[in-house]
């Protein structure tokens, strides 16, 4: 910047030129030593950092006399807040364990960093996992099992989760996977915009029945679309991938749902069915009952400002959508299609492999995942459902809405196809929204998605399982 | 190297005093017997340790280990390193997304490096031209290449956002079509070159200048005395003087852009339906999301050849003309 200020006037061979000149051998000259060594300090300072960064990880808390435990979790909306919330709680139960927790975006890049710091050999004490990536996580010998034992004497047993959300969590006949809750992606709705349109119950919520079937749904977006002036269903597809995943299982569910993704053997979809749900997506994404060319902000920033009547997202968007709308009411996903289903994943702790295994620390780790699963309540204000049931059983979540209009949601939960490669926060998720863009833009037929799918799914199915 | 420079910056002004006794300082020393000169080049090494030994650590050893691991198995979750020969090799040569995303990154190096060059040098131009208020235009030319890339895709995302962004807002306002910046297969691309012209054109601009103001004030009073007039100078002197530095310029700019990753990542994650995915996610994607080190480390080395095999294409001529 020094040569650059040295010019000052305009035209060459003014009689300035001489002293700039001086000015730039001046500064350059300058640079050679005092500079180099300031570079060369503040260069051994970035090596000294990288030094103290790369000891991050390690459980010491020194000096406190405290066991340290580190969790990685995801949450990065409105959910994540309320987690503080819960770990503050469980430290302050435990004044022994210092209790350190980092949120990191959510995402294909998540499970990297997971994967590289268990693969390194110096990973959180514990993580959050989504229950679907278990598949691809456990069998490569990235997270290590729960001890039963210790987890009954901490009040965790089986008999505590449904039946379901225990059997996935498991791998090889062990537990692998400590599940916090399930999150289905649901329909929130305005109630006000519902009822100018005909469409609430007498109870003032959205009725089920108005929006059964994809006429009727059709139908009904368009009667929001009137009420509002501008669009009736808020969904964002471009740049979500996982948004267009789960609408799409959500639906292909709805309508049969028959699928093999089997290595080694070529995909296999209900291709008339998968059609047919893309029919429904071009037709829904029309202008009208949702807009043309939305991402998830987009739609939620119309659903916020009340031009839109009802907006698909996942049930922990619900945050933030109270914060704009006080009385903003949820409910299942609307059954579109024939059989009862809603996409849903869950939240599980899991325990990454630890290079140097430490028995206190494991201890205290136990602990405080106990007492987080025990802390569901502030959990369910966060819109999930609680998957330690004890707390669904309290009188006090019976009361909460709208959690409890959704709560039916996690009985007819479906999850991602099992396979190594599939699950939230997946490139498979990425390759899958990839295949189905242009035909959510109505720039390729319903056929072209269901075709570039399944050719995205031979390609998975014919690499290598890297675990 | 102080004893060079001393000689060279000497007379320059303030810096005199400081610089002589420098000058002298070594000058004793070199006057001293052989033994101490040998003393003085081990220091030298010494002085070099900690580069030498950053960059054997953090460039040379990965470097090696990756050739390594291209020709294994190797798994992100520490499963399988057995050697595999050519294996990976064989599949990235035949593996379409290779191909297909390193056209994307030859593409948005085309589209990015033309503009990076030619409105770098018209501003540099036009700043040398001697506008008023010049420090204004310098600073606002260079300052967003000071920006990281998370801020840069901030900004571009408030602009670019589908159906509420800043762009789409105004297009409707006048009554048109939104346009898919971010959306559209055929319009993404630009999009994203746009973005990067205006976030690092500052470096360019930079270079241009400091060489305009290189370029000896008499030839252009010599021509001005002949009659020529401003185009002629710029055509006879201006652009012929800057030959060597737009050599540099280029080279510089295509090994910045076939490294595109962040902004693209950030913006579109590779879509519309993979239309923007660069080569460098694909091995991202490939190595870390999907945990196949090995042949990712196989697609890097392809990608490495080709840009050296290119860049000695390019320098081999350049060097035989000097």
């Amino acid at each position: 910047m020094t040569v650059l200020r040295g010019r000052g006037g305009p035209g060459q061979g003014s009689p300035g030129y001489v002293s700039r000149t001086r000015s730039r051998a001046e500064s350059s000259g300058g640079l050679s030593r005092r500079d180099l060594l300031r570079a060369a300090l503040v260069g051994a300072g970035g090596v000294a950092l990288g030094g103290a960064l790369a000891g991050c990880a390690t459980p010491s808390a020194a000096g406190s006399g405290k066991t340290s435990v580190m969790i990685w979790d995801l949450f990065a909306g409105g959910d994540g807040a309320l987690m503080q919330e819960m770990v503050g709680a469980v430290a302050a139960a435990n004044p022994d364990i210092s209790v350190e927790s980092t949120t990191l975006a959510w995402g294909p890049p998540y499970y990297t960093k997971l994967a590289m710091a268990s693969s390194g050999g110096r990973p959180p004490e514990a993580a959050i996992m989504h229950m679907s990536r278990l598949a691809g996580y456990a069998p490569g010998g990235l997270l290590e099992p729960f001890d039963l034992d210790v987890l009954a004497q901490l009040g965790v047993r089986e008999e505590h989760f449904a039946a379901a959300v225990w059997q996935k969590a498991q791998y090889d006949g062990q537990l692998y996977a400590l599940p916090l809750d399930t999150h289905p992606y649901i329909t929130f709705h305005n109630p006000t915009i519902v009822k100018d349109a005909g469409l609430a119950r007498a109870d003032g919520k959205l009725d089920l029945d108005a929006v059964a079937g994809a006429d009727n749904f059709l139908a009904a977006g368009r009667a929001m679309a009137e009420v509002t002036g501008e669009t009736g269903v808020g969904w964002g597809y471009q740049r979500d991938p996982a948004g267009c995943w789960r609408m799409f299982w959500g639906l292909y569910s709805q309508n049969g749902g028959e699928y093999e993704l089997t290595p080694g053997r070529p995909a296999a979809l209900d291709e008339e069915a998968a059609a047919e749900v893309f029919e429904f997506l071009q037709a829904m994404v029309d202008g009208t009952v949702a807009g043309k060319n939305q991402d998830g902000n987009a739609a939620a920033a119309r659903f916020m400002s009340q031009r839109t009547g009802m907006m698909f997202a996942g049930e922990w968007d619900l945050p933030m959508f109270r914060d704009a709308l006080p009385d903003v009411g949820a409910t299942q996903f609307p059954a579109v299609f024939g059989t009862p289903a809603n996409y849903a994943d869950s939240h599980a702790f899991v325990l990454p492999r630890q290079g140097t295994p430490d028995p206190a620390g494991r201890e205290a780790t136990y602990r405080v995942l106990a007492g987080l699963l025990k802390e569901g309540l502030t959990w369910a204000s966060a819109g999930h459902i609680p998957a330690y049931q004890p707390i669904v059983e309290e009188p006090a979540y019976q009361e909460l809405t709208p959690q409890r209009d959704y709560a039916p949601a996690a009985e007819i939960a479906v999850f991602d196809p099992d396979a190594w490669f599939t699950g939230g926060g997946s490139d498979f998720q990425t390759r899958m929204a990839d295949a189905m863009t242009d035909t959510l833009a109505g720039e390729a037929s319903p056929r072209t998605a269901v075709t570039r799918m399944l050719s995205e799914m031979d390609r998975f199915l014919a690499l290598p399982d890297p675990a | 190297m102080t004893v060079s420079n001393a000689g060279v910056t000497a007379p320059a002004g303030p810096a005199l005093p400081v610089r002589q006794a420098s000058g002298k300082r070594s000058g004793t020393r070199t006057g001293t017997t052989r033994t101490s000169m040998r003393a003085r080049d081990r220091s030298g090494y010494l002085f070099v340790a900690p580069f030498a030994i950053a960059t054997a650590l953090f460039l040379v050893v990965p470097t090696l280990y990756g050739l390594w691991m291209s020709f294994t198995n190797q798994s992100l979750t520490g499963a399988g390193s057995e050697f595999i020969g050519f294996a990976n090799y064989a599949e990235a040569f035949s593996d379409p997304q290779v191909w297909q995303t390193l056209w994307h990154t030859v593409w948005f190096t085309i589209l990015s490096t033309v503009p990076l060059v030619l409105v770098a040098l018209v501003m540099a131009l036009l700043v040398h031209t001697g506008l008023p208020g010049q420090w204004v235009w310098r600073m606002s030319f260079f300052v967003p290449y000071l920006l990281t890339s998370a801020v840069v895709w901030h900004l571009s995302n408030w602009m670019f956002q589908p159906d509420i962004g800043l762009l789409d807002t105004w297009i409707k306002g006048l009554g048109l079509t939104p346009l898919g910046w971010l959306t559209d297969e055929n319009v993404a691309m630009f999009s994203i070159a746009g973005v990067t012209v205006w976030w690092t054109v500052g470096f360019n601009f930079l270079l241009y200048l400091a060489a305009l103001q290189g370029i000896p004030a008499q030839q252009y009073e010599a021509a001005t005395i002949d009659g020529a007039g401003g185009w002629r100078r710029l055509v006879s002197i201006t652009l012929p003087q800057l030959r060597t530095i737009t050599g540099v310029i280029v080279v510089l700019q295509l090994l910045a852009s076939l490294k595109v990753f962040d902004q693209i990542y950030m913006l579109t994650a590779g879509g519309p339906n993979g239309s923007t995915r660069p080569i460098l996610e694909y091995i991202y994607d490939t190595g870390f999301t999907n945990y196949r080190l090995g042949y990712a480390s196989a697609i890097s080395y392809v990608f490495f050849a080709l840009i050296l095999v290119f860049t000695l294409v390019r320098l081999l001529p350049a060097r035989k003309e000097a």
